[in-house]
């Protein structure tokens, strides 16, 4: 459908209550996905295989937080939710990222396919989103996607340097790929969800969570294949017990550990406020 | 891990100027070099950035020993 022939909203007034639900649900998952993000990201300034790459983490870690202040940003002014709550508030189990990033990335073939498969799958939601019938996110919008042209630089660059080198590397690079890529089918949830469907018939997404998922797909399997690997992840059949509000099927969160550095736990006595 | 090429990084700070040698990277292709070169040499607001492959750069003042006419 076309985003010019509906109605813009200059606010969540007058948008249906499945429409505003799924605007705050998809703004908030892509938050804390990014949120995630960065912390992977920043962990990884050490340790990379060369030094351009380590410049480069805690860049993309840099340009994710910035991206959080945005998108908390938009959720405080439209649907009162507290940035500050949203970051040290919650529950485990409350936080609606991408499964994939909940544990250690524990090697670099883990932070590649995070990096091309997970950014990239955050990357196309907000895509869908630009030129929104929601005003008040296209300037956030235009510019995340903006920064994050040089994200998929480096993610399919590494993707690439990795899969031409073959054997274990390749091996652990498709494994972590596929991983990947399930727990994003995972997190855009099924295709019959209301609110999505909700969003995409007010003009508020471009194109329903499906779609997304699979031009993710057609661009990982493209690029595996123009290297000579394989990346198969069919989706989820069975979503029972997917929320929303979550977006897993059997439930759970970002381990604690990852979540007391996140926070900035030990250091709770130095808070300003 | 070693990196394929260098690449050169060109970038300049507004429309009217000149394109300028800021640097260098190496990466194993062309996207790599992207990500590095707007990754490592983010100090200014460039509105354009390049990089090319050193081998693709054709020199004139370093060939080498000097022809010789008649050699």
């Amino acid at each position: 459908m076309s985003i010019a022939t509906t109605p813009a909203f200059e606010s969540t007034e007058g948008m249906s209550e499945p429409c505003a639900r799924g605007l705050r649900q998809i703004l908030l998952a892509c938050a804390d996905t990014k949120l995630l993000l960065g912390y992977h990201y920043g962990e990884w300034t050490f340790g990379t295989p060369e030094l351009e790459a380590a410049v480069a983490s805690c860049s993309l870690a840099q340009g994710e937080l910035g991206h959080v202040r945005l998108l908390h940003a938009l959720l405080s002014k439209h649907f009162g939710d507290d940035p500050d709550a949203l970051m040290d508030k919650r529950a485990a189990t409350d936080f609606a990222n991408v499964g994939f990033l909940d544990r250690t990335v524990v090697d670099w073939a883990g932070f590649v396919a995070m990096n091309y498969v997970v950014d990239l799958a955050v990357t196309r939601v907000l895509h869908s989103m630009q030129g929104s019938t929601f005003k008040p996110i296209h300037m956030s919008v235009d510019k995340m996607l903006d920064e994050e042209r040089y994200h998929l630089h480096h993610g399919r660059g590494w993707f690439r340097t990795l899969a031409t080198r073959g054997g274990e590397t390749k091996t652990a690079l498709e494994r972590q790929a596929e991983l990947a890529l399930r727990s994003v089918a995972e997190w855009l949830g099924p295709a019959d969800d209301h609110d999505d469907r909700a969003l995409v018939s007010a003009g508020v997404k471009r194109a329903d969570n499906q779609t997304i998922y699979r031009a993710l797909c057609d661009d990982v399997e493209r690029l595996a294949a123009a290297v000579g690997t394989r990346v198969q992840a069919p989706a989820p059949t069975n979503f029972s017990g997917w929320t929303s509000a979550n977006r897993r099927i059997g439930g759970g969160g970002p381990d604690e550990e990852i979540l007391f550095h996140l926070r900035g736990t030990k250091n709770e006595v130095f808070k300003l406020n | 891990m070693s990196s394929g090429r260098v690449y050169e990084v060109f970038a300049r700070k507004n429309h009217d100027e000149e394109l300028k040698h800021v640097g260098s990277v190496n990466a194993t292709d062309d996207d790599l070099a992207k990500a590095y070169a707007w990754t490592l040499y983010d100090e200014e607001r460039w509105v354009e950035m390049c990089v090319v492959p050193r081998s693709a750069i054709v020199s004139i003042t370093n060939e080498g020993p000097l022809p010789v006419w008649g050699n």
